[in-house]
């Protein structure tokens, strides 16, 4: 199975899950309710309720959406450098990026469940889990981008194939 | 010294705007061609180029409308900017060394240019430059309309301009962002992008130490308020729900390479060495100054709800109230220049795709070559274009945010699939992008048009974006694979 094949079937699964969402019929509140005195801000309401109707719909689709993020940005090294040791760091960097969502999404119903959370940094657990968490999970890509930048996004090979083509299409269009 | 607040704040905007002008002689005698006027003869250093890439992410979309979001439906919007990490890292994984390469065999000016290169359509061409206006149009409204929002807020607190309209603010501050960018196009913008990004990394850091010092508690006090008072604004998906955050990180976190004006200054870097160091630093300086989207919103909306602060006229004026409020005069100098950094960076940015689509791309793909004397033809359509924004941004009546969003969801659902997909999988086909440009921007013109209002606030161009992927990978598969031109192939594989 080919990449864009994986890519294509991780769209179909969000589709899905996003036409069981909207399929549903939303609860009162379901994106907030206004403020009752003070005009512009909406309050969150019970949490829960929003839930009632999609259940772990959410959970499931931002799973999704991390694994196909992964599967773009493996398309985004050249065929023939995917070796073992970039599965391995893919691998090692999705399990890390889902790590982190299952720690919040459990935070979350946890707060849901009980209405109690712990505060770190100055924010509730499953908000720093989104804060640190979600933003670092994919900053472990960007390192890797920076460490392995000549082994697999612009190998010296590559570099030097590239600048032979640009001679090439000159001479040519001298030549013409 | 707070009784010349006022007085200090302007002198700071004043010095910045000065400096913008400055930048903008100095880089005209820089510029003598269409290409020096729109991409720079592919010759910046990586500081410049890193600099210039977050800025333009980070607009006055984040810097106003960000804040004001927050303070209106908590934390849900928090996710358009903890997805930066992924957003930077699909744009250099996937597009930034290919579209640095073919800009370089092809000539490449513009975005369309390169789709042009990929499926040698002119269709396509013509169809990403249509894209292109459509959303630049709406994004740059979202842009001048924060800018004067900005400069009223600042004027009113003076005695002299007590009663300035938001007509007059948005005449001057356009005033000054259209001379920079006229007379000295893509040069004036990418160095005055070099300031932004250094004012905008300073005013995120400085306002996020100061709204900690707002209450005695820092921001532990700020979240047992709104714990106290709500609970689910300070959680992960704030008062919008889960679907709704998520939607935002598909659409902002996928969608960040297909936005034409980050993309565009992709191809400008000197060496394509360059980009192991860009990448990083525009991470870094995207994060430091987006804390003040986080600290400034959610230390408004506390003391708000806290009875410490009386209710904001409008959510958009959360950043500019609290910096007339709570910050020394002396920084909050520094934080509102850094706020029209903020905005006028992304403007410059629109305004040069947006001439190059009216002047070059469309021209090309209509009749097969761009217009005579095009320096002279895309200053003027400089000018065309922000007095049209002007006026959709003063006719619009909507939140800085939401416009905002719709300008990114239009480029996000029309442009990812064909370029970020589409310059790293050889199958896919011309006729896929023909199709799935087309049918993103039905669905977002429609959603927007018809004002309709999607369950769990999922947001429109997240539901456009998903279904041109999905159309744009399908119809490709359906078809059998074209050979490419030599050089395209051959940098494919690369």
């Amino acid at each position: 199975m080919k990449i864009i094949h994986v890519v294509f079937a991780l769209l179909l699964v969000i589709a899905g899950i996003t036409i069981f969402v909207l399929a549903g019929d939303p609860p009162m509140g379901a994106t907030g309710v206004p403020h009752p005195t003070i005009a512009g801000l909406s309050m969150g309401g019970d949490g829960t309720a929003k839930l009632a109707e999609i259940g772990r719909a959410p959970y499931y689709f931002q799973i999704s959406v991390i694994l196909l993020a992964g599967s773009l940005l493996y398309m985004g090294v050249p065929e023939h450098r995917r070796d073992t040791m970039l599965k391995a760091c893919f691998a090692a960097g999705l399990a890390f990026a889902l790590f982190v969502w299952i720690m919040l999404w459990a935070g979350y119903e946890s707060y849901l469940a009980t209405g109690e959370t712990t505060v770190i940094f100055g924010f509730p657990a499953p908000t720093n889990w989104m804060f640190w968490g979600v933003w670092g999970s994919f900053v472990a890509f960007d390192l890797f981008y920076v460490f392995a930048f000549r082994r697999y996004f612009l190998h010296p090979d590559d570099e030097a194939a590239f600048e032979a083509l640009v001679q090439e299409l000159d001479a040519e269009r001298g030549t013409d | 010294m707070e009784e010349y607040r006022q007085p200090i704040i302007l002198l700071f905007v004043a010095l910045y705007m000065v400096a913008c002008i400055w930048v903008g002689l100095w880089a005209m005698r820089r510029t003598k061609s269409a290409g020096d006027f729109f991409v720079a003869g592919r010759g910046l250093g990586p500081w410049v180029v890193s600099l210039a890439v977050f800025s333009s992410t980070l607009s006055g979309f984040g810097f106003v409308g960000g804040p004001g979001l927050v303070y209106a439906t908590g934390l849900s919007s928090i996710w358009m900017a903890v997805c930066s990490a992924l957003g930077f890292a699909t744009g250099y994984y996937l597009i930034a060394k290919r579209i640095r390469m073919i800009a370089e065999v092809r000539n490449a000016m513009s975005l369309p240019d390169i789709v042009f290169a990929r499926y040698g359509s002119d269709a396509a061409r013509l169809l990403t430059a249509g894209t292109i206006l459509l959303g630049v149009l709406g994004y740059l409204a979202t842009q001048i309309l924060a800018m004067g929002v900005v400069l009223q807020s600042i004027l009113a607190g003076t005695e002299m301009f007590a009663n300035i309209s938001l007509i007059a603010s948005i005449a001057i501050s356009s005033a000054v962002l259209i001379f920079y960018c006229v007379t000295g196009g893509i040069v004036a913008s990418v160095y005055t992008d070099l300031v932004q990004g250094i004012v905008m990394i300073i005013a995120g850091a400085l306002v996020v130490i100061t709204a900690a010092s707002v209450f005695g508690g820092g921001f532990a006090e700020a979240t047992d308020i709104l714990l106290a008072s709500d609970g689910e604004d300070v959680m992960p998906f704030g008062t919008l729900g889960p679907m709704a955050s998520l939607s935002w990180y598909f659409l902002f976190g996928l969608g960040l390479a297909g936005q034409p004006h980050v993309a565009t200054k992709m191809m400008m870097n000197r060496k394509l060495s360059d980009n192991k160091v860009i990448l990083p630093m525009t991470v870094f300086g995207y994060v430091i100054a987006a804390m003040l989207w986080v600290s400034v919103g959610i230390i408004m909306r506390a003391l708000v709800l806290g009875d410490v602060a009386l209710p904001l006229s409008g959510a958009d004026e959360a950043a500019p109230a609290f910096l007339s409020t709570y910050a020394h005069p002396v920084l909050a100098g520094v934080v509102f220049a850094g706020l029209f950094a903020a905005i006028m960076s992304t403007a410059d940015g629109f305004l040069n795709i947006g001439a190059a689509a009216i002047i070059h791309d469309i021209p090309k793909a209509l009749r097969g070559r761009s217009l005579n004397n095009e320096l002279f033809w895309a200053r003027t359509a400089t000018i065309v274009l922000s007095l049209v924004a002007a006026a959709i941004a003063l006719s619009s009546g909507q939140l800085i945010a939401i416009l905002g969003a719709f300008g990114w969801g239009t480029f996000a659902a029309a442009l990812v699939p064909v370029v970020l997909i589409g310059l790293n999988w050889k199958q896919a086909s011309a006729r896929a992008a023909i199709a799935s440009i087309t049918v993103s921007l039905i669905i977002n013109f429609a959603i927007q048009i018809f004002q309709i209002q999607i369950p769990y606030a999922i947001s429109g161009g997240f539901l456009a974006m998903l279904t041109s992927m999905i159309l744009f990978i399908g119809l490709s598969l359906l078809e059998k694979p074209k050979p490419l031109p030599k050089d395209i192939d051959r940098i494919m594989e690369l």
